[in-house]
């Protein structure tokens, strides 16, 4: 048992490690993590500079999540069909690794390097723009970025599946990026919304990992306000994990019967 | 000696979809009840023409597809009830370039291929060096794939097949691609990993391939099986006939299918050799078939004719009816 679970966790470093080797030579991948939540970035600053410093932490906190969705919806969601584009799905498969951990390990680059988006908004913040901004609740910001992670990871590891069995929600992929941004509030809060709109942020995790990023780095939330963000993160990976599972074995077996393992 | 690979009325059905604003689907029989085993430490040879389902049949029980019916197993482990046992002892190869990682180094390709094997790390200190000098990839490691030769991707591949020292191989088409030098130094390789008693089940359309390396063949054809034995059993299929090579330029289809019809005609095939055409007509008149099939191809520009003694290609001709 034990041995499993560090030959499972050497296997999630290693994908990881070479997932990141080749997403640094891809110009698609810089552009999403990198330029595109800079443009955001930029353009929520030139607009909002008349507000004060804790909007414009908003702000910083919002673009990185930006870039982190957008990594996830793009490139964590076409993990899998990359991998059969490219002719390497059905080696991945017929080896005694489980996919579904080798694509947590693909998720793990992709989420961690989408934080680059963070520090890139951060950056120009600082930089270009002159502010002093400061991490209020700097611990409880970096637990509340762990939980992001695996909360990120577990929402790609549903999302790559299901783009694999319906190619057509996965035309859909596009429309999917903005919705996410304002139903989560990465750029500025739900309740300006229409009040019909919050259930669904409620159900959604990226909300709950924009709540507790935001609430701790500004320092205006109150503890239990970002415990139960936590928890509602936790509660959601559970959730999006076991549904992940079935996923996975359900969209095996398809693949195998169908044939679909290869594109040639 | 027992088994490794056992082959039990084995069937795989395809649905092809057809039109684009109606679409509706066809059922297309890869394989056929098909039934074999594979002995340990046996090289085992799987010939056909292409659509046979000769990859078919490996997918299968490299448990990349799911049969339609039958059962298959590899040392005893069913290949779709207990797929996860049977790809720890399994490595297999597809011909071509593709599945590799083409924006990452050779030793970056085997390193990551080799940890998802489970091998540990101190063991792959010592496996790539060596695997890489044994496919003549030795120096060249440190270079992208992307960079690489087709021949250098196809032993890449070998490569990474034998990461985990596999008791079990399959191997399509792996010299597909290769240089002749290359294909001979990969033939090489595929006896010493027999002589590790190594159990290899190859599929080739190289034919002096499969009988210089199998020990046994099968002959696949329509997803059927239509013998099965050593390559000096398959050529006794046609020691009584003889084979008469006509050179031709510019021959139909329509031609062949007139000569295949003759009397004296058992089976045709046509090669194309450079820039010339050859028709090869098995028959059992030998050389007193000539006169008739001058006249058969009366009109038709004609080189040089031989009668020759039939060899294994001429005996899977036969057996896949000249659909070569």
């Amino acid at each position: 048992m034990i041995t499993q679970v560090r030959n499972s966790w050497r296997t999630i470093f290693m994908v990881a490690k070479m997932t990141l080797r080749q997403n640094v030579m891809d110009l698609f991948i810089i552009f999403t993590v990198l330029v595109q939540p800079m443009l955001i970035a930029i353009l929520a600053l030139a607009m909002l500079r008349d507000k004060g410093q804790e909007y414009i932490l908003f702000v910083v906190v919002g673009s990185g999540m930006t870039g982190i969705w957008s990594s996830l919806l793009f490139i964590s969601g076409n993990s899998i069909n990359v991998e059969r584009w490219s002719g390497t799905l059905e080696s991945l498969v017929g080896m005694p690794t489980s996919l579904s951990v080798i694509v947590f390990g693909k998720n793990l680059a992709n989420v961690g390097q989408s934080l680059l988006s963070m520090v890139v908004a951060y950056t120009l913040a600082v930089v270009i723009f002159d502010y002093d901004l400061t991490f209020n609740q700097p611990i409880l910001f970096i637990i509340s970025l762990l939980l992001t992670i695996i909360a990120f990871i577990s929402f790609g590891l549903v999302i790559a599946p299901v783009f694999v069995m319906n190619p057509s929600v996965q035309r859909w992929q596009n429309a999917m990026e903005f919705p996410i941004y304002i139903l989560c509030g990465f750029l500025f809060p739900i309740a300006m919304l229409p009040q019909w709109t919050t259930p669904i942020s409620y159900l959604l995790t990226p909300y709950w990992a924009a709540r507790a990023l935001h609430g701790t780095s500004a320092g205006n939330a109150p503890l239990s306000q970002t415990l139960f963000a936590w928890g509602m993160m936790v509660f959601f990976s559970v959730i999006y994990f076991s549904i992940a599972a079935r996923l996975f074995k359900f969209m095996l077996v398809k693949a195998r019967t169908d044939a679909t393992l290869d594109m040639e | 000696m027992k088994s490794a690979i056992e082959i039990n009325q084995l069937k795989r059905v395809f649905k092809v979809s057809i039109g684009v604003m109606r679409r509706s689907f066809k059922e297309v029989v890869a394989i056929d009840d098909i039934s074999f085993e594979v002995k340990e430490g046996e090289l085992f040879g799987l010939l056909g023409p292409n659509g046979a389902g000769k990859t078919t049949t490996i997918k299968v029980l490299a448990t990349l597809l799911i049969p339609t019916s039958g059962s298959a197993a590899i040392q005893g482990y069913d290949v779709v009830k207990q797929a996860q046992e049977v790809r720890k002892i399994i490595g297999f190869i597809f011909g071509g370039e593709r599945g590799l990682y083409w924006r990452l180094s050779g030793i970056d390709n085997l390193r990551y291929f080799g940890t998802l094997y489970n091998v540990h790390p101190d063991v792959m200190k010592t496996r790539i060096p060596y695997l890489l000098d044994l496919v003549g990839l030795a120096g060249r490691g440190n270079e992208r794939v992307g960079g690489y030769s087709r021949g250098m991707k196809q032993r890449l591949h070998v490569a990474r097949t034998l990461l985990h020292d596999p008791e079990i191989l399959f191997l399509d088409e792996p010299t597909i691609g290769l240089d002749p030098v290359g294909a001979r130094e990969f033939r090489q390789v595929i006896r010493d990993l027999q002589a590790e008693n190594k159990t290899i089940l190859l599929t080739t359309h190289y034919m002096f391939e499969a009988d210089a390396l199998c020990q046994r063949i099968a002959v696949i054809n329509h997803g059927r099986i239509v013998a099965l034995d050593t390559p000096e059993g398959l050529k006794r299929h046609v020691r009584d006939l003889s084979v008469i090579e006509v050179e031709m330029y510019g021959m139909g289809q329509e031609l062949i299918d007139r000569i295949r019809q003759e009397p004296f005609v058992d089976a045709v095939a046509v090669e194309n050799r450079d820039q010339r055409q050859v028709l090869l007509v098995q028959s059992l008149r030998g050389a007193e078939a000539v006169p008739d099939l001058m006249a058969a191809l009366e009109g038709v520009k004609v080189g040089r004719v031989i009668v020759r003694e039939p060899t294994l290609e001429d005996a899977y001709v036969r057996l896949v009816g000249g659909e070569v």
